[in-house]
């Protein structure tokens, strides 16, 4: 099992100019270890849908990579997006699950399936070739640059230990940058930042 | 426009498959409609100028992924919305805003209740819409996406008919 902090480094150490959409439990660890114009929270939004959201962004940006970091329970919102990532053959998305097997922000209440679903098989019955999982901290961070690299969709499950997260509120006053901004105004950042060509 | 994003239904399944021998506008289909909300507001963050389009009933049950996502994130997106039941509302002279949305109504084996549910949701949510009916109501695309990037919010046009229909 992994700690958070053993998932986020290595991630954030490879991480160059790709597009980086957080969710839940990941939101505020991620943003201890960066700040970039290119990360994007998917926090006081809906929750099960930071995957699509992503995929929407890869989409329209197939140049750049989009890496989602979302939570088990989120995907288990939402199944159905691995079969329509599948679908659209984004080479440019990678898919994180992070498996804490928990509703996290709500009180670590156990998420249906704990214990025995394998996203890794659900990924790849919908139809998604790169799919991964990972338990130890060192293969992990040794298999961050292949993961990264070559043609997706890449969905990766990482068993991570549960956290303490709080609810996650957009305001002034929150330690993550981009936690400050509204919603609308962190969408509109990213869009001109994704439209500025000197980037 | 450079997409569009939703799920066909009877309605709206010969322009599904238009678009679908098309290269412009990229269609992408979706498992569930309110994912089509989702892949929408990511694709506008990407810089791109999406549509959606998807019955009413996917309209109902995509109520979060709609709030959460394009309607939090401001995203000037135009709906396409397919308007199951109106005929039967309609010729039951139902129309929703003067009638109670009690259960006798909604349970009515003559009334599609999704018909009559669709102006009340889309008013309860503050969207804003309009009718796609007749050929001349074409005009009425071009006000939407007007409407849409100045309010900054979606807007919704609803399909009361077989796109197909004569």
């Amino acid at each position: 099992m992994l700690t958070k902090d053993e998932f986020i480094i290595p991630l954030v150490r490879h991480r160059t100019q790709e597009i980086v959409v957080t969710s839940m439990g990941m939101v505020r660890p991620w943003a201890k270890h960066s700040d970039h114009l290119f990360d994007f929270a998917c926090a006081d939004s809906a929750m099960g849908h930071a995957a699509d959201f992503a995929l929407g962004i890869a989409l329209a940006r197939p140049e750049r990579i989009v890496i989602c970091i979302n939570g088990d329970g989120s995907m288990l919102m939402n199944l159905g997006t691995l079969v329509t990532i599948a679908q659209s053959k984004a080479k440019n998305i990678v898919l994180f699950v992070m498996q804490n097997e928990r509703y996290e922000i709500t009180g670590n209440q156990p998420v249906p399936g704990a214990g025995s679903a394998d996203y890794v098989l659900l990924a790849r019955g919908a139809g998604i070739g790169r799919a991964y999982f990972f338990d130890d901290p060192q293969k992990f961070s040794a298999s961050l640059p292949d993961l990264l690299d070559g043609d997706g969709p890449v969905i990766v499950a990482v068993r991570v230990e549960a956290g303490s997260e709080r609810p996650l509120n957009r305001q002034k006053a929150e330690p993550a940058r981009y936690l400050r901004p509204s919603l609308a105004e962190s969408a509109c950042a990213l869009r001109e930042a994704l439209s500025d060509e000197r980037i | 426009m450079t997409h569009v994003v939703g799920l066909p239904d009877n309605a709206s399944a010969a322009l599904f498959s238009l678009l679908s021998s098309e290269k412009k506008p990229q269609l992408v289909t979706v498992t569930r409609e309110g994912e089509a909300f989702a892949v929408a507001a990511g694709l506008w963050v990407g810089g791109k100028n999406p549509v959606v389009l998807i019955q009413n009933t996917g309209l109902l049950e995509s109520g979060d992924g709609l709030r959460g996502t394009v309607m939090r994130m401001r995203i000037p997106l135009v709906c396409l919305v397919t308007y199951r039941g109106y005929s039967t509302m309609a010729g039951a002279k139902l129309a929703p805003p003067r009638e109670g949305l009690h259960s006798e109504i909604l349970s009515r084996r003559d009334i599609d209740s999704v018909a009559v549910l669709t102006e009340p949701t889309l008013k309860a949510w503050g969207l804003s819409y309009d009718f796609l009916v007749e050929n001349d109501d074409l005009a009425k695309i071009s006000e939407a996406f007007k409407k849409a990037k100045e309010s900054i919010q979606p807007t919704v046009l609803l399909i009361p008919r077989d796109l197909t229909a004569g």
